[in-house]
């Protein structure tokens, strides 16, 4: 076998096949990335099946008008006439029907095509085409014919490109914009439909019907998941594409196999080895991504954990509270302390201002969440591990909502003190009575008529009654005001400072 | 640009865009004056970004004319800027920052040529005053929704367009960053731009804009905020959907 190749690589039919090869894919390549980004990639399919109908007529007029066989610029211009055909059908058919675009994308590429097929086998005395080959392709077979057109089109296709790379970019991008700019939008998607087109039909003599969409859009989609930028996207698809014909034609020679078929294993054996591997959008990457990420709930328990225990606490007594292993443990004190949220000295953890703040947001979180569990008839067994779930749940919103809904209470259902609403009375705005504990101080900003208090009225709060269903405002200057759960949210007041 | 105040910045006639049996857009006749901060208001489907993309030419008229500075819109195209709706952007596009904001420059480049240094210093200026220059560099799927509105933003302003269309900018993106939008929105209004921007919350509409426009596939309404905000007109317009007109009424006395 190793000394089979290099002598079959110096055969001419090898090197025009990695030639003819390297300059489709190439094109192909760069103009894929333009398809991968609009999301065309239905219509290099159905440009390539309808090829084969304009191949057909291409054939059969310049037979039958000029007596002429094979000839290669009519079937190309042919190919043309079918592709803008089909997307013109299909734009005709998705806006006049209420079929979506992709069922009639489906739909005309496989009429046209079935009329090619029709069509060459009705005049098969005439039309000296073959079909297998056509739908295959043969790569190992290029003509000099095949490598001339292979490299007008893609010299000029990639002239276009290039010259024309930002218009391309634009109006691919954000049309209406591009429009405003005063890009001419529909003459660039006509540019780029008719480039699409001509790459297509000087690839599916290589690569078959079947394979020249993968070509289109393999390479440019490896390219896609290492670049951020469109400029380089491009130059990796053109690499991809060469790539991928190179180690193919190696592949067909080493296997015997058909010459399209290895081009394109070998390129989505490509694809595949990118997407596990690229360094910032592959599989690899996103899992070790969220293997190092520290989910949020470890740093709430540890927050927890330290509140709970006498400060400072060891850290690893907090550690054998938390569901972690040594490493994220690690890593997660490291970001705490990093965020100002705990302090380390030699005697251990201890919860710094903000820390303490964010611990007893969560211990109210988890209390109000017992409560309400209580109250929804969870059983007592199961009530701290279930709260523990939903402690999580702390948006301020949500916690206010459970907050009211059970009527502000004071304990939770082991007796424990639920921390006050300290987030909204140290807010500096105006609060409803009710957020306000016991011995509280405040000043009345409204009240409604009927309350029996108003604005400016100074109050300390007594203990509530009724279970805590009835609020108990002591007036300075003397007389009680009692209020239920919606008298006491309607009265408005500014608190006083919390007693030191 | 043109300071004449007496030819309007935008001035469409007997606009109507149809998509199949119901019009987009009934006989809008309306004439923008320069240097205003307009807000196109209106229910859902009321044709409000189908008004935009009318302006632009974007859509096709069934009927009407669009004039910018008395010309038609067909000539005067690079003279307006348009920021996408955040949802009508594809947020994968291998494109960074930088290029964006470029492409604002994009309609004066020829073809042939490169960016010239006039070019990236627009970039660059337009990228420091919607405060996004340390991330040129960074694709644009890795932002914030509000440094992702900022950096289209930046895109308008490297334009130099003298009129600004913007579609819902202020959609999904926080109190913070609404309060910078609107700042870059005023400097590009006492720059002498005109700004049309699609707005979807009435609450703040009124403190928000120079001039409404009131649309529900007709026009209901253009000019100062007081005048268009009548309980009658918005109760037309929204078909009693909407119940906080005590509260409007509260927002235009701030």
């Amino acid at each position: 076998m190793t000394a089979l190749l290099p002598q079959v690589v110096s055969e001419t039919f090898f090197q025009k096949a990695l030639l003819g090869g390297s300059l489709v894919a190439v094109v192909c390549g760069v103009v894929g990335c333009l398809v991968v980004v609009r999301r065309m990639a239905f219509l290099g399919d159905a440009l390539s099946h309808a090829m084969i109908a304009g191949v057909g007529a291409g054939y059969l007029f310049m037979k039958l008008v000029f007596g002429r066989e094979a000839h290669a610029p009519a079937m190309l211009l042919g190919s043309l006439i079918a592709a803008a055909h089909t997307v013109g059908m299909i734009a005709f058919v998705s806006r006049v029907s209420r079929l979506k675009e992709d069922t009639v994308i489906g739909i005309m590429y496989c009429g046209v095509f079935a009329a090619g097929v029709v069509l060459v086998s009705v005049f098969r005395d005439r039309i000296h085409i073959d079909i297998v080959h056509f739908i295959m392709g043969d790569v190992l077979g290029v003509t000099d014919a095949d490598l001339w057109i292979a490299a007008l089109v893609g010299a000029s296709v990639l002239s276009v490109l290039v010259l024309f790379f930002r218009a391309f970019q634009f109006a691919s991008f954000d049309p209406v914009a591009a429009r405003a700019a005063g890009i001419p939008v529909a003459a660039v998607d006509f540019a780029l439909t008719l480039c699409v087109s001509l790459v297509v039909v000087s690839a599916v003599s290589m690569v078959g019907v079947i394979l020249v969409v993968g070509l289109l859009i393999t390479p440019a989609a490896t390219a896609y998941l290492l670049s951020d930028r469109l400029d380089r996207m491009m130059a990796l698809a053109a690499l991809f594409g060469v790539t991928s014909v190179a180690g193919g034609l190696a592949l067909a020679l080493a296997l015997d196999s058909a010459g399209g078929g290895a081009i394109m294993l070998f390129c989505t054996a490509q694809f595949l080895a990118v997407l596990a591997l690229a360094p910032r959008y592959g599989l690899l990457a996103g899992w070790r991504r969220r293997r190092r990420m520290i989910p949020q709930p470890l740093f709430e328990d540890i927050l927890g954990s330290v509140l709970r225990g006498p400060q400072p606490v060891p850290p690893a007594a907090v550690a054998s509270h938390v569901h972690a292993d040594r490493s994220r443990f690690a890593r997660a004190l490291a970001t705490m302390k990093a965020d100002g949220l705990l302090r380390e000295s030699a005697e251990g953890l201890a919860l710094t201002e903000e820390g303490l703040a964010q611990a007893r947001r969560l211990q109210r979180a988890h209390r109000l969440w017992e409560t309400y569990l209580a109250r929804a008839g969870v059983p007592p067994a199961e009530l701290h591990a279930k709260a523990h779930q939903l402690e999580h749940v702390h948006e301020e919103e949500a916690v206010d909502y459970i907050d009211d809904l059970l009527g502000h209470p004071e304990k939770d259902p082991h007796g424990a003190q639920i921390p006050e609403d300290f987030v909204h009375l140290e807010g500096g705005q105006p609060v409803p009575a009710s957020f306000l504990r016991e011995g509280r101080g405040a000043t009345v900003v409204s009240a409604p008529a009927g309350s029996g208090l108003a604005a400016g009225d100074r109050i300390v709060m007594a203990p509530r009654r009724d279970g805590g269903r009835t609020w108990v405002a002591a007036r300075e200057g003397g007389g009680e005001v009692l209020l239920d759960h919606d008298a006491a949210d309607a009265v408005r007041v500014r608190p006083d400072p919390p007693r030191a | 640009m043109i300071t004449d105040a007496r030819v309007p910045a935008i001035q469409a006639e007997n606009l109507t865009v149809s998509y199949g049996p119901r019009p987009a857009l009934l006989d809008v006749s309306v004439a923008i004056e320069p240097g205003t901060l307009v807000g196109v208001i209106g229910p859902n489907g009321s044709g409000k970004s189908t008004l935009v993309k009318a302006i632009l030419g974007f859509v096709k008229r069934d009927f009407g004319t669009v004039k910018i500075f008395g010309q038609p819109v067909e000539e005067a195209l690079g003279r307006l800027a348009y920021v996408p709706q955040r949802g009508a952007v594809d947020w994968d596009y291998p494109v960074t920052v930088e290029e964006v904001a470029m492409m604002g420059r994009y309609g004066r480049i020829p073809w042939w040529g490169s960016p010239s240094a006039d070019d990236r210093r627009a970039v660059a200026e337009a990228l420091d005053i919607v405060r996004m220059g340390e991330f040129r560099a960074r694709q644009i799927g890795q932002l914030s929704g509000g440094q992702q509105q900022r950096v289209f933003m930046a895109r308008a302003l490297a334009q130099g367009a003298d009129i600004l269309l913007l579609d819902e900018p202020f959609a999904g993106v926080d109190a913070a960053t609404e309060r910078a939008l609107l700042e870059v929105l005023r400097q590009a209004r006492a720059a002498g731009r005109t700004l049309v921007v699609v707005h979807h919350d009435l609450a703040t509409a009124a403190e928000t804009f120079d001039r409404l426009l009131l649309l529900k596939q007709r026009l209901y309404g253009y000019g100062p905020p007081e005048a268009v905000l009548q309980e009658d007109l918005l109760s037309e317009v929204y078909e009693g959907r909407l119940r906080v007109f005590g509260t409007l009424k509260k927002g235009e006395k701030r």
